[in-house]
């Protein structure tokens, strides 16, 4: 499985670079593919809810091809509904695709992952009745491909094909239960999209404006300039030889009609099985990289800090049970079954008491201070902290540029105590790479960082810290000149700095905040 | 050249026209469909096989042994019939096999539905249902007036019900033997029309 997750992560990083490249990293749809599947699932429900004024059950194709005639909203709303709902598929293979790659499909995460397979599988069978709801030729053959499917099970002594024989018109309760699941499907995953996220903290819901207005408005374009055509009505005495088939949702027809109905069910159904157990097959002890974080209850004050900046809600304070001296009576509680170890609490707890082992801002004080231990008089290099999953392929580049490169595994980590450390020790500057906020594993590292950085959050880099040594980047793989430009920007102004202090302490009240937009600049 | 150049930006447009044609093209895939053929002949109903049945009178002493709600004069034991379909074109078998009821036990109705390929032309259709089991008339050795006339008027009841199931059920033979023109891409249907007790052809919505 590992090796697999390797091999899909191969090309998602390509992908991932080359949609950088065209559209920069704060709008690059492929990180947010989540959070567009569920705004299109808005846009589906808001386009579905003017079409569902013009249906009829009595006479479905009919309706639908009074719809396309109207030139002006009808036949492009009709074609928006389509391929948004196509879009969709899109984005949500994708989001799959990427949480598997870069392993966040297990443990605390296979509730979101399994909810995600079963809100897939809804999305195809919203699909399906959606299409046979038309009632055009592509509609009846997918209801006779199901019928056959269905046939094959032994649920009803009558074949469901029958219905689709030719020699009764089809009653139109057909067309009214089809209409009732294409409207409760959708519900029914809006509302297990709750579930889906039950264990996330500040779900991303919508990706940025530009990116929305811009998906939402290509997606109009598109169903303006060249909307869908309507398939002639179905006629069940009748051998349809181009049928308009939407492979987004009917991928499996083909295979459908060619194998044996046993075989495809056996397909659809190992499909869907090895989905759900991919949590299982993913796995990982929890030790090492994994451990769950702990409180070091003794540091605890009970600020209530981490549970306010855990991406996954997996902190929660409760009464202290041995009172250590005269500290609070709340003390921070990690659930190790909804930690994901991300270690962004390390960098929310200003005493240090929080993280998972070996990444608190303890252990990261220690590891300066042995980084610097036998530093003597030589001359100190800025330091580069990069996340160890933004873009390694840059670090030799940083390097040449006389950087001095540490790696995190997630720039949330970072205890704002250890930066301030870095420069005591003697180092020039600290600025800290960081993945695009969007794309970040620990899902707020980037957020939080700056905002401790710059914002006073709690944690916050003390006032005394000059803001001109310290400072922080995206490197969003795909985007090496932006990298090496934000580096060798950095790295001038502390020369420039140097040049204009020399001998002199640094004036910190006299250089605050500087801080690094991460949304849009407005 | 940063993403927010020129030439970034028209090929930012190029790959999102790219990607919208190709989410267009992925909507709309002409397929060839139907794993039948170039036309279809269609076999499609719903249809009560006979009940094969071996009936016994009870006696008067026999019936009044019997509960209440059970007095029923003729006593049946038995199963549906099977029946033997043959489908041929021009004289050629397509099919010869047994069909029968529907369910575990085939006591439900027999729902059939198949499709075969055939070539476009004017073709010889026969279909022929026939019954396999040979039915059973019932025993009335035992036969005894009826005590009554209550128990007169139940037995004229049963036999009229029994009559009614058999008038409903397939009959022993149903054959369709037809010259069709089966047009090109186009299906003929065969169903069975109960009330007349016979195949009817469809080519026609
Ligand atoms: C209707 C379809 C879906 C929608 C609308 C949807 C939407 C989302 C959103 C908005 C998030 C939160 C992103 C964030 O704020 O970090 C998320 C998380 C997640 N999704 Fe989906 N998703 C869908 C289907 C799926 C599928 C099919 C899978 C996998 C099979 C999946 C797996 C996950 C996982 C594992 C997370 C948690 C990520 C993490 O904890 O790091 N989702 N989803
Ligand atoms: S490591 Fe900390 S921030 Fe991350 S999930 Fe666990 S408790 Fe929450
Ligand atoms: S941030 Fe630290 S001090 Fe505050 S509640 Fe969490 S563990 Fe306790």
């Amino acid at each position: 499985m590992r090796a697999l997750e390797h091999t899909a992560l191969r090309p998602l990083r390509a992908a991932d670079a080359g949609a950088t490249r065209l559209f920069g990293w704060r709008h690059n749809p492929l990180h947010q593919t989540g959070a567009l599947a569920a705004a299109l699932l808005g846009l589906l429900i808001i386009t579905g809810l003017y079409l569902l004024v013009f249906y009829r059950v009595g006479a479905p194709w009919q309706s639908v091809a009074r719809l396309q005639a109207d030139p002006f909203l009808g036949r492009w709303i009709r074609s928006l509904h389509r391929f948004a709902s196509d879009a969709m598929v899109v984005a949500v293979v994708l989001h799959a695709w990427r949480l598997f790659a870069q392993a966040r499909s297990w443990g605390p995460r296979a509730l979101a992952w399994t909810s995600g397979v079963v809100l897939l599988a809804v999305l195809f069978v919203s699909g399906w009745t959606g299409y046979v709801m038309v009632w055009d030729t592509f509609g009846a053959e997918l209801a006779v491909g199901g019928a056959r499917l269905f046939d094959a099970l032994p649920v009803l002594s009558e074949p469901v094909r029958r219905i689709f024989a030719g020699d009764q018109s089809i009653p139109s309760a057909f067309f009214f239960i089809n209409l009732f699941l294409h409207v409760a499907l959708p519900l029914g995953a809006a509302a297990g999209l709750w579930i889906h996220l039950s264990r996330l903290a500040r779900p991303a819901l919508l990706p940025p404006r530009p990116l929305l207005y811009a998906v939402f408005g290509a997606l109009t374009l598109l169903s303006l300039a060249a909307p869908s055509p309507l398939a002639p009505e179905a006629s069940l005495l009748a051998v349809e030889r181009d049928i308009p088939v939407d492979l987004f949702f009917a991928f499996w027809l083909p295979w459908a009609n060619a194998l044996p109905p046993w075989l495809a069910w056996m397909g659809a159904a190992g499909t869907f099985a090895l989905a759900m157990l991919v949590p299982w097959l993913t796995r990982r002890p929890r030790t090492g990289t994994w451990t769950p974080s702990v409180v070091d209850e003794r540091q605890c004050t009970g600020c209530n800090q981490c549970p306010q900046d855990c991406p996954w809600d997996a902190v929660s304070m409760v009464p202290r049970e041995q009172a250590h001296g005269a500290q609070s009576t709340m003390v921070a509680r990690v659930n190790p079954v909804r930690c994901v170890s991300c270690g962004v609490c390390a960098g929310s707890c200003a005493p240090m008491g929080v993280g998972p082992l070996g990444h608190t801002g303890r252990d990261q004080v220690a590891q300066v201070r042995q980084a610097y231990s036998n530093a003597g008089a030589r001359e100190l290099r800025p330091v580069a902290i990069c996340c160890e999953h933004a873009a390694p392929e840059y670090l030799a580049a940083l390097r040449d540029r006389d950087a001095d490169v540490r790696l995190v595994p997630c720039a949330g980590n970072i205890h704002t105590s250890a930066l301030e450390l870095t420069l005591r020790a003697g180092a020039p500057g600290v600025m800290v790479f960081t993945c695009p906020p969007r794309d970040c594993r620990g899902r707020e590292g980037p957020k939080w960082l700056h905002e401790r950085m710059f914002n006073d959050r709690e944690a916050e880099l003390q006032v005394r810290v000059n803001r001109k040594r310290v400072a922080t980047a995206v490197m969003a793989w795909g985007d090496r000149p932006a990298v090496l430009d934000a580096w060798t920007s950095f790295a001038a102004r502390l020369k420039a700095y140097d040049a204009l202090s020399l001998g002199q302490l640094d004036e910190p009240l006299g250089a605050l905040c500087e801080p690094v937009p991460l949304e849009e600049p407005r | 050249m940063t993403h927010a150049s020129w030439p970034h930006r028209l090929a930012a447009l190029a790959v999102t026209t790219v990607a919208l044609a190709l989410l267009r093209a992925g909507s709309l895939v002409p397929l060839r469909a139907t794993a039948a053929g170039d036309s279809v002949l269609r076999l499609s109903w719903s249809a009560r096989p006979e009940r094969i049945e071996q009936c016994r009178r009870l006696t008067n002493a026999e019936l009044a042994e019997r509960p209440q709600h059970m007095r029923l004069r003729w006593e049946c034991e038995g199963r549906f019939a099977r029946y033997l379909l043959t489908v041929t074109i021009d004289g050629q078998v397509l099919a010869a096999d047994t069909v029968h009821g529907g369910g575990l036990r085939h006591d439900r109705p027999m729902h059939l539905f198949r499709e075969y390929a055939v070539a476009p032309g004017q073709r010889r259709l026969g279909i022929r249902l026939r019954r396999i089991d040979a039915n059973v008339r019932p025993d009335s050795t035992s036969d005894q007036t009826a005590a009554g006339a209550a128990a007169a008027d139940r037995e004229t009841r049963e036999a009229q019900e029994r009559r009614v199931r058999r008038a409903e059920a397939l009959p022993e033979v149903v054959a369709l033997d037809t010259l069709l023109t089966v047009a090109s891409q186009r299906v003929a249907l065969v169903s069975y029309a109960s009330g007349q007790q016979k195949f009817v052809l469809r080519t026609h919505d």
